[in-house]
């Protein structure tokens, strides 16, 4: 047991010291982090209020209230946020051209020496109401989302105008139009969780693939460091003082612990930036609403429990399998023929989660996550999507034991013989005779 | 006499059509260094392998110390340096050897103080802290030799122990061997170079093809082949001296190094009858003794015709 222990230490030490660990552990924090800085900070820049002046030709009272409607925007949504728009309202009947040219001059003028200059202008027509024409003159006119949002202020305004003409009360317009708005809650056990549906989609497909690529990426690095200890002969040391099935179990427990480390590292980041993004947001200066755009994905309790159960029970199931493979090759090319075989099965597995999302209690969701080597992606899919009887998930957890098990059995006597195997990688034959081997 | 160290009886192995050792059986007995001989390819390496449990035999049986368990149940006191050299090439040295100690049953503490004195005894203090990958060849050598000793085991097993070092590390390391035996503990090395073999084994076995062909003592060795050997240098008429050895009747084999050659007498034929022989030719020698028969003779007489060749021809 001491020995085996030496390996996994051995294996865990030497993982965590590679530049690509480090490199790769510290990458995705970043970039999670930059991900939910930057576009908050980029948003800062562009928040300011705008100084529009109105040209306004008209004499039925639109211009005004489009004065009003648009210096009543704010920037956001909080109670003591900034005007969106300062407006200069400048009555133009009959001499709209001028005026506009007048204004125009002011416009896009250097801010520090200037602060009055104007951001745009902007033109209505002269007979509005009917035909909606407008123009705008700014030096903002690419800024899509500006354009978008002044665009919005005049449909509104003119709506609520025209109805008014029509005799038509915009309240009761604003009522009648109030669509649908469903909440999706998931109930779980007869009670209502609080997790959305959205949410619990969100959480389901960011675990699917996380097991997938999880399984595949530590799959491999124990695969790689199997063939590893084989090209650098190391082997035959290890094979005359250990058990080739405590190697086996030392090699996948130690990438394994590796995974789980990096896995921790990067739920404990994604964690603590969602968590705490109103400090993130005020440390950067912004306004905490800017990044609340961003989804905080939550696990309960028994989800993370499931996650981490099928995520321990997928990878040692594969793993041992990968490790048996690099046992058989003396190259990673070698070795891609016999994950071929591994792959689709995998894929399939990762699939089959689709059809999951659609009916969690359906024809693919309930076999799927109960057969080995498919349920360590299907059971926590299925778990988070919906409620799953006790009983099923015991007979999960039971056939998955007994796969590993099996797997093992067979991973460890190919291991024992393929570790002392030079030269040409064996045939399928030759391995069903490893297997049979005494 | 003590039980012995490593007992081999009656075993042999095949691999996929061709038998690498056939009907082997010898003992080690505990103290002392034992060389295993034989040309490359004649099953050295393959019975060291069973010897330390890495492939099983397909018929026999070997027992270490005279115990029923494998030797990987006995790995605490057998200490290996395989043939195909290897370390895990980003490991730091110290922590590489403390590994090993710590797979064969030491605890992390004892392995790591123990490590660091054998590389003060190799002359490597210094380098504990770089990786292996940073060291020369050499040096990872004497680094895979100081892990195969560094639990204190009371077999060491050395395959191939002394090849491709230079003079200086050769010495170092033969001196440690000396050593361990010198404790009372065993050595058992593998090599294919005879003068080695014979400078520092108390007990031999050769092998060929697979089968023993020589086992004893090395001067039981050497007095069962007969001071039956004659060391000749020339001076002059080397061409007549090869008309001279060519005769089969008077010699029965020939070393010919060109201005030296050691000869073995054939049946009957004793030492004058050469001498006569040379000089009636007109030979002219500047050395002509009788002399025991070097390990390397006796090896090539057992081997030569049985081993080394067939050995060849089907690697070609």
């Amino acid at each position: 047991m001491n020995k085996t222990f030496a390996i996994i230490r051995r294996e865990f030490i030497s993982r965590v010291r590679t530049r690509t660990f480090v490199i790769t552990t510290l990458l995705l924090p970043f970039f999670i982090v930059l991900v939910t800085v930057v576009p908050a900070l980029m948003m800062r820049g562009g928040n300011r209020t705008m100084n529009i002046a109105i040209v306004d030709p008209t004499n039925d009272g639109l211009g005004a209230s489009i004065a009003a409607a648009l210096a009543s925007e704010t920037l956001t949504q909080a109670p003591d946020a900034m005007k969106r728009y300062s407006i200069q309202h400048v009555s133009a009947a009959g001499r709209s051209d001028a005026v506009r040219d007048s204004l125009v001059a002011q416009t896009g003028l250097d801010r520090k020496n200037h602060p009055e200059t104007l951001d745009g202008v902007l033109v209505l027509g002269d007979s509005m109401l009917q035909t909606g024409k407008a123009e705008y003159l700014g030096s903002n006119t690419s800024g899509f989302e500006l354009m978008v949002q002044l665009e919005g202020s005049l449909s509104r305004v003119l709506r609520q105008t025209r109805l008014a003409h029509s005799g038509i009360d915009p309240k009761i317009l604003t009522e009648a139009l109030r669509g649908a708005d469903l909440k999706t809650t998931k109930v779980s056990g007869g009670k209502a969780t609080g997790e959305s549906g959205a949410a619990s989609f969100m959480v389901g497909y960011l675990m699917a693939i996380i097991l997938y690529m999880g399984v595949v990426l530590y799959g491999q690095q124990t695969m790689m460091s199997v063939i590893e200890e084989k090209t650098s002969r190391i082997m035959e040391v290890l094979a005359s003082s250990v058990r080739p099935f405590q190697m086996l179990l030392g090699k996948v427990i130690g990438v394994g612990v590796t995974g789980l480390l990096q896995m921790a590292i990067w739920g404990t980041t994604v964690y603590l930036v969602t968590s705490q993004r109103g400090h993130i947001a005020s440390l950067i200066g912004v306004s905490p609403d800017v990044m609340q755009q961003f989804p905080i994905p939550t696990m309960s309790a028994s989800l993370i429990a499931v996650f981490l159960a099928y995520f321990v029970l997928g990878y040692l199931l594969y793993g041992a399998l990968y490790a048996a493979i690099g046992s058989m090759c003396n190259s990673v090319q070698d070795a891609q023929q016999y994950v071929a075989v591994l792959m689709p099965i995998l894929m399939i597995s990762f699939f089959a989660t689709l059809g999951i999302f659609k009916d969690p209690t359906g024809g693919i969701g309930v076999p799927m996550s109960i057969i080995p080597f498919f349920s360590h992606l299907a059971m926590p899919v299925r778990w988070s999507l919906s409620e799953v009887p006790p009983m099923q998930l015991v007979l999960s957890l039971t056939l998955g034991v007994l796969a590993l098990l099996g797997v093992t059995w067979i991973a460890a006597r190919i291991y024992r013989t393929g570790i002392l195997m030079y030269g040409k990688k064996p045939t399928f034959g030759e391995i069903f005779r490893w297997l049979r081997a005494k | 006499m003590s039980t012995p160290a490593v007992t081999i009886e009656h075993v042999t192995k095949r691999f996929s059509g061709h038998t690498a050792v056939k009907d082997l059986s010898f003992a080690v007995p505990a103290g002392g260094i034992f060389g295993l001989l034989g040309p490359n390819g004649a099953g050295k390496s393959t019975t060291i392998r069973m010897i330390m449990d890495i492939i099983e035999p397909d018929e026999g049986k070997i027992s270490l110390f005279g115990s029923a368990s494998s030797s990987r149940d006995l790995s605490e006191r057998v200490g290996f340096l395989p043939e195909e050299r290897g370390l895990y090439k980003k490991m730091k040295v110290l922590e590489h050897l403390a590994f090993l100690g710590e797979v064969k049953g030491m605890r992390r503490k004892d392995a790591k103080s123990k490590a660091d004195k054998w590389l003060q005894r190799l002359g490597l203090g210094d380098w504990g802290l770089k990786k292996v990958e940073d060291l020369s060849k050499g040096m990872q050598q004497k680094v895979q030799f100081a892990g195969a000793l560094i639990h204190d085991p009371e077999l060491v097993i050395l395959d191939e122990p002394f090849s491709g070092l230079d003079p200086v590390n050769l010495q170092v390391m033969k001196d440690v061997v000396v050593e361990i035996a010198r404790s009372g503990r065993t050595v058992l090395f593998s090599t294919h170079i005879m003068e080695q073999a014979e400078r520092m084994c108390d007990r031999i076995v050769i092998i060929a093809r697979g089968e023993k062909v020589v086992d004893g003592t090395v001067n039981e060795v050497k007095a069962g082949f007969g001071n039956r050997n004659i060391a000749l240098t020339f001076s002059s008429g080397k061409e007549a001296a090869e008309r001279v050895m060519a005769d089969r009747t008077l010699l029965e084999r020939v070393d010919d190094y060109g201005a030296s050659a050691e000869v073995s007498l054939a049946a009957g034929v004793v030492a004058q009858q050469l001498l006569a022989a040379l000089v009636n030719a007109g030979v002219g020698l500047s050395r002509f003794e009788v002399v025991e028969p070097s390990l390397q003779a006796i090896f090539i007489a057992k081997v030569g015709n049985a081993g080394i060749a067939p050995a060849n021809a089907a690697a070609a």
